[in-house]
């Protein structure tokens, strides 16, 4: 079955990388959820991650939603949302979701990022940003690249994981260039793609 | 008073315990110094105090806030619940809170503007709790109200320094808020604060493209070199956390 090669295949490639790797994952849009189910359930859980999971794409609940469907634990899965802000009154927020006001406000996300994993100092992560593309809807490509460089230099540093989505459908040259400069190592999934 | 110094000429450290500071100041602020933390209204000053002596007593330094404007039974409902605040510290008397209209009361200090002399006893009660006490860390919540009644340029002058002399002396790292409004130049009501004090920590707001973020810059830091470059700042349960200002080529001026 496709779904389950695009989840074995996401968990294979990435338990192949070392520790502080900063890896694109280069997604067609209909690989999203299982390449989310693979990294998380398959990856992170397995090798006893911290999971933080940063998306300017979807709102949090919908992927909580998902994960709660496979049935896995969220103990160790937190999120910064950064567009639920307007939609969601903070009574409905999961506990384990931290809101960013805007996916423009960079800073407040790696603010965040840095509160969530200073709570847990002893436990290595996964930090994943959901997605590139929607970030740079938001966001100019030089603020961009600046977040990105310090972002992942910072999870390098502390021996984090660190995931960062990009929806080939969505990517433009300005993209795959940032991608580039700033990762270890890319995953592209188009193997399994179309059918 | 000469300030104690490692062999090599380095300057001991009050390492504060925020560790974005820590880091921006190569270690820490020279033990001793009597640093302004000046800022508009609800940019996190009274937070960055609160932790920076929560840190130092749990760290086994006596700590003291010096409260002029809130009452410090009310204080700690309202900034951020900490989470590595332990009632402890308090009972224990490692960290200590003082209204100083109470100081102003026993003094005998009544009338809305202060004296020379009452200006001088106002300074030496303190600096003498200090030196009673072994006080290392000391918060003044704000200096600009203390100001406020000495009115005198010259008088808050020989305020400041008379206070700040001891303190030094005493080897006691001191932090004195003060109020600015955004629009102002400069970082002090009187200017005189900004002038005599060791180090200036501006807190402010930034707008850009209609986001509204809290900032921190340590403009003067007298006895260590340092970062003088503009960060953000988040008030967090596990404290104050700071990341650099991204700068992106594209950010519309303000402070
Ligand atoms: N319990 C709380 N939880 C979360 N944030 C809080 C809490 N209490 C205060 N804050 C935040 O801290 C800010 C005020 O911080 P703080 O009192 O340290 O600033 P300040 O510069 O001393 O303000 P002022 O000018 O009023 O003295 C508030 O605007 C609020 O955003
Ligand atoms: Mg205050």
């Amino acid at each position: 079955m496709v779904e389950v090669s695009v989840t074995a295949e996401v968990a294979e490639k990435l338990r192949a990388l070392p520790e502080s790797s900063a890896i694109s994952m280069r997604l067609k849009s209909d690989q999203y959820f299982d390449a989310i189910q693979g990294m998380i359930d398959r990856f992170a859980i397995k090798k006893d991650l911290e999971v933080v999971y940063v998306t300017s794409t979807i709102p949090s609940q919908s992927i909580i939603n998902a994960l709660e469907v496979l049935e896995i634990p969220m103990e160790h899965i937190w999120f910064v949302d950064c567009i639920s802000q307007i939609m969601m009154s903070q009574e409905k927020r999961h506990p384990h979701a931290i809101i960013v006001e805007s996916p423009t406000m960079l800073e407040n996300i790696m603010l965040k990022v840095e509160f969530l994993l200073r709570r847990v100092p002893d436990r290595n992560a996964l930090v994943v940003l959901d997605s590139i593309n929607s970030l740079a809807i938001h966001n100019n490509t030089k603020i961009l690249s600046e977040f990105l460089h310090i972002l992942v230099n910072n999870l390098r540093s502390r021996g984090a994981y660190t995931v960062i989505f990009s929806m080939q459908e969505y990517e433009t040259e300005e993209i795959r260039n940032m991608l580039v400069l700033v990762s270890d190592e890319t995953i592209e999934l188009g193997a399994y793609s179309g059918s | 008073m000469p300030t104690k110094e490692h062999a090599d000429g380095e300057r001991e450290r009050c390492v504060t315990g925020i560790d974005a500071i820590d880091h921006i100041l190569n270690g820490g602020i020279p033990r001793g110094n009597t640093v302004l933390i000046s800022g508009s209204v609800g940019t996190g000053k009274t937070s960055i105090c609160i932790e920076f002596l929560i840190r130092g007593a749990i760290n086994g330094e006596n700590s003291l806030y010096l409260s002029v404007t809130e009452p410090t039974d009310k204080l700690l409902q309202n900034v951020i619940p900490f989470d590595f605040f332990d009632d402890r510290l308090a009972r224990q008397g490692k960290l200590q809170f003082l209204d100083l209209p109470k100081m102003y009361e026993k003094l005998g200090i009544d009338k809305e503007d202060l004296d020379f002399d009452q200006t001088r006893l106002l300074a030496d009660t303190i600096a003498s709790l200090v030196e009673e006490q072994k006080i290392k860390r000391l918060v003044l919540d704000s200096v600009t109200s203390v100001c406020y009644r000495i009115r005198e340029q010259e008088r808050i002058r020989d305020f400041l320094l008379r206070l700040g002399t001891v303190l030094s002396a005493k080897g006691c790292t001191t932090l004195l808020v003060s109020e600015i409004r955004s629009s102002e130049e400069g970082y002090s009501q009187w200017g005189v604060e900004e002038a005599l004090a060791d180090g200036v920590i501006v807190t402010g707001n930034l707008e850009r493209r209609g986001d509204l973020l809290r900032t921190l810059q340590i403009v003067k830091m007298r006895g260590t070199t340092h970062s003088r470059a503009k960060y953000v700042l988040d008030l967090t349960t596990s404290g104050v956390l700071l990341v650099p200002l991204l700068k992106g080529g594209s950010v519309a001026g303000g402070g």
